[in-house]
């Protein structure tokens, strides 16, 4: 139980950052932040349930593996375009 | 087809103009346009030789596209185009400089090919196509310079008015195809012979076609676009006044007079008209201080000569004066604008006055002009002018009262007729110009004008000297049983209206000379410069309504715009706003998500 609390403190966390900080780079972190609270959710439930939780988890690792390569990709992209990773700076697509 | 080619020769010219006229160099358009409506005037006399010619064609179904040249639409062939030519030939040197030169001839020939489609039609719808081209070529022409307001806004009138008139004509062609199923001016001859089907509603078909003729010809209450009329260029004036548009009406009448001799009641409804219309426009011509203003009024006046004439029965007499009105109105018109021209632009015959000595050919235009209109004894005026007195007494739908009108609007035409002469060619001058004499290329014209003006009477003499139009004219016309007076009878009444033009003459030429005018004179001239006020009285029972109900209607529409704009005014707001959220800001998108996220999980959890 305790398991699910730690990790609903760690996706609210995440989700308030996310929504506060202004950097790419920050907002990614967050949501790393987010994505390994789901994680210890699924490591809790696979205590109780079964070890099915435990594959999720790592399935869960290697996509956002993936995802910050491309995603960092990008904001370097944008950085040289634009010498900001302000999100704010982004809200228009044209370059 | 070498009917309709006399249509079509002016017709290529208002082609040709209108589209390559500005690349020509300045003579040549005027050059072209008059030297198409000299082919035309050849080849109708050419086709008149021959005796007469028709042309028709396949056109709406029921209607087909006829042209008859017979000896009445010959005649009014040689007027158009006749004095038509001489206009044109006489606008090459007074339009001479002028930015729309080439504009001017093609409307000209436009002008000339609507009034001889006019002229040729043997059907009514083919008529009224040179009618409604007609009343475009004035509007057109009447506003040729456009950019003058007041000068835009006496061509709309022209045209507006005309619109009336013409809304009669249509109703006329209606009730016509409804009574006798053609609208072929030959066919209704036929049907018409013999007893009549429906008298009342054929006399209201001869009363709506009356009005469309009043429309056009400017007649009482109609009259009031015509001396607006003269705010184009003086050829302009002088084709509507003399030789085109305002002839239509009288040979309208004429036309169908199988008609009106059948509708003696119509017939004097018309009779009357003409003489009000006679005395109306004799009266508002003395108090006109422009130039051009006095003759339009007395144009209006002839006018009312001619439909008096027509109205009692004399349509050959109402031809006869449209023949030597031309002349002669042409040439007053003309010669004013020469007059104008000399004084580059000034048109007020208060600063007039003294021209005899300056301008030593058109002075003698200007004389023959205002005497043959005054009616002199043997000039062409007297004529046509004692062969409508005279007519009134021996045709059936006539009497003594007309005469006695006509011949005091005789008296009042001598009259106006020397004020025009007198204040401009003779006495001080008071002016500040310096004169000078018209170019030949306008002398030419006037002289040819002038001398038609003389000679155009002896046409047709009375009884017993030698009457060629009469006997000419005779076939195309309905036969209307005149009876004769004694050939005493007939020279006294000749011998009077001399009597009656000479004294008019002298009265005008004495009267206007004096210093200082009587006071009931000025009284009178005061309301005679505002036409009786005729013009007050349309703009304050129909006018000023009329534009008062235009204005709360566009109101009204302006309310329901309004309504519209607000009601979509609120969706676009609504719109906006929700355009906000789609600003592109990801930390937005990303709250928003979250909320809904907690949204639907309380809604679950509920």
């Amino acid at each position: 139980m305790s398991y699910l609390f730690a990790s609903a403190l760690l996706f609210a966390l995440g989700v308030y950052g996310v929504l506060t900080r202004r950097t790419a780079i920050l907002v990614f972190l967050s949501i790393e932040l987010m994505l390994n609270a789901a994680n210890l959710s699924l490591i809790g439930f696979a205590r109780a349930h079964g070890l099915d939780g435990q594959v999720a988890a790592l399935m869960v690792i290697a996509i956002a593996a993936a995802e910050v390569a491309v995603g960092l990709g990008l904001i370097v992209a944008i950085f040289r375009h634009r010498e900001s990773t302000a999100v704010d700076d982004l809200s228009e697509l044209r370059g | 087809m070498a009917l309709l080619t006399t249509i079509l020769l002016p017709l290529v010219g208002f082609a040709l103009l209108g589209l390559f006229g500005k690349r020509m160099r300045e003579p040549l358009p005027g050059v072209i346009a008059s030297a198409l409506v000299l082919a035309s005037f050849l080849l109708g006399v050419g086709l008149l030789l021959q005796g007469g010619a028709r042309y028709e064609a396949a056109w709406l179904p029921g209607i087909s596209f006829s042209l008859l040249l017979d000896s009445l639409s010959g005649f009014m062939l040689l007027i158009v185009t006749g004095v038509g030519f001489l206009i044109h030939v006489y606008a090459i040197g007074y339009m001479a400089g002028d930015p729309g030169y080439s504009r001017f001839f093609a409307y000209f020939n436009f002008f000339i090919a609507m009034m001889l489609t006019l002229v040729l039609a043997d059907s009514y719808p083919v008529m009224f196509i040179g009618w409604e081209g007609v009343g475009l070529a004035s509007f057109l022409l009447i506003g040729f310079w456009y950019q003058n307001a007041q000068y835009a806004d006496s061509a709309r009138k022209a045209f507006i008015v005309n619109r009336i008139g013409d809304l009669g004509f249509l109703l006329g062609m209606a009730i016509l195809w409804a009574l006798y199923g053609t609208l072929s001016i030959s066919e209704l001859k036929e049907a018409l012979e013999g007893p009549l089907k429906n008298p009342s509603l054929l006399a209201l078909a001869g009363l709506f076609l009356f009005l469309g003729a009043v429309g056009k010809s400017a007649q009482v209450p109609l009259m009031v676009w015509l001396p607006d009329a003269m705010a184009g260029p003086t050829p302009v004036s002088a084709l509507i006044h003399a030789a085109t548009m305002v002839t239509a009406g009288v040979y309208l009448i004429a036309r169908s007079s199988f008609l009106y001799s059948a509708l003696p009641e119509v017939s004097y409804t018309i009779a009357v008209i003409g003489l009000l219309t006679a005395f109306y426009g004799a009266l508002s011509a003395f108090g006109q201080t422009d130039i051009k203003k006095i003759v339009a009024y007395s144009t209006i006046s002839q006018l009312g000569y001619m439909f008096l004439a027509a109205g009692v029965g004399a349509y050959w007499v109402a031809l006869f004066h449209v023949f030597t009105h031309a002349f002669f109105k042409a040439l007053l018109f003309l010669a004013s604008g020469s007059v104008i021209h000399a004084l580059g632009g000034e048109q007020d015959v208060r600063r007039m006055g003294g021209l005899w000595k300056h301008l030593p050919q058109t002075r003698w235009h200007g004389l023959i002009g205002a005497l043959a209109l005054g009616g002199l004894p043997l000039l062409s005026g007297f004529w046509s002018k004692d062969a409508i007195l005279a007519a009134t007494l021996t045709y059936p739908f006539g009497g003594v009262g007309f005469y006695v009108g006509a011949l005091l609007v005789a008296v009042l035409t001598a009259m106006y007729a020397m004020r025009w002469f007198v204040l401009v060619f003779l006495g001080e001058e008071r002016g500040h110009h310096h004169p000078h004499e018209a170019s030949p290329v306008m002398l030419w014209p006037n002289h040819l004008l002038a001398l038609g003006s003389v000679l155009a009477g002896y046409l047709a003499l009375p009884h017993p000297l030698p009457n060629v139009l009469e006997p000419f004219l005779k076939p195309a016309l309905a036969e209307v049983e005149a009876h004769h007076l004694s050939l005493g009878a007939e020279w006294g009444l000749i011998a009077l209206s001399a009597l009656v033009a000479l004294l008019g003459l002298w009265l005008g030429f004495t009267f206007f000379q004096r210093k200082t005018l009587p006071a009931w004179y000025l009284a009178f001239e005061r309301a005679s410069r505002e036409s009786f006020y005729v013009d007050q009285v349309y703009n304050a029972l129909l006018v000023n309504p009329l534009k008062a109900l235009a204005e709360a209607l566009l109101q009204g529409d302006f309310g329901l715009l309004r309504g519209y704009f607000g009601l979509g005014g609120v969706v676009r707001g609504l719109g906006q706003s929700v355009t906000r959220l789609q600003a592109g800001y990801l930390r937005v998108y990303a709250l928003l998500f979250v909320l809904g996220v907690l949204v639907l999980l309380g809604v679950m959890r509920w």
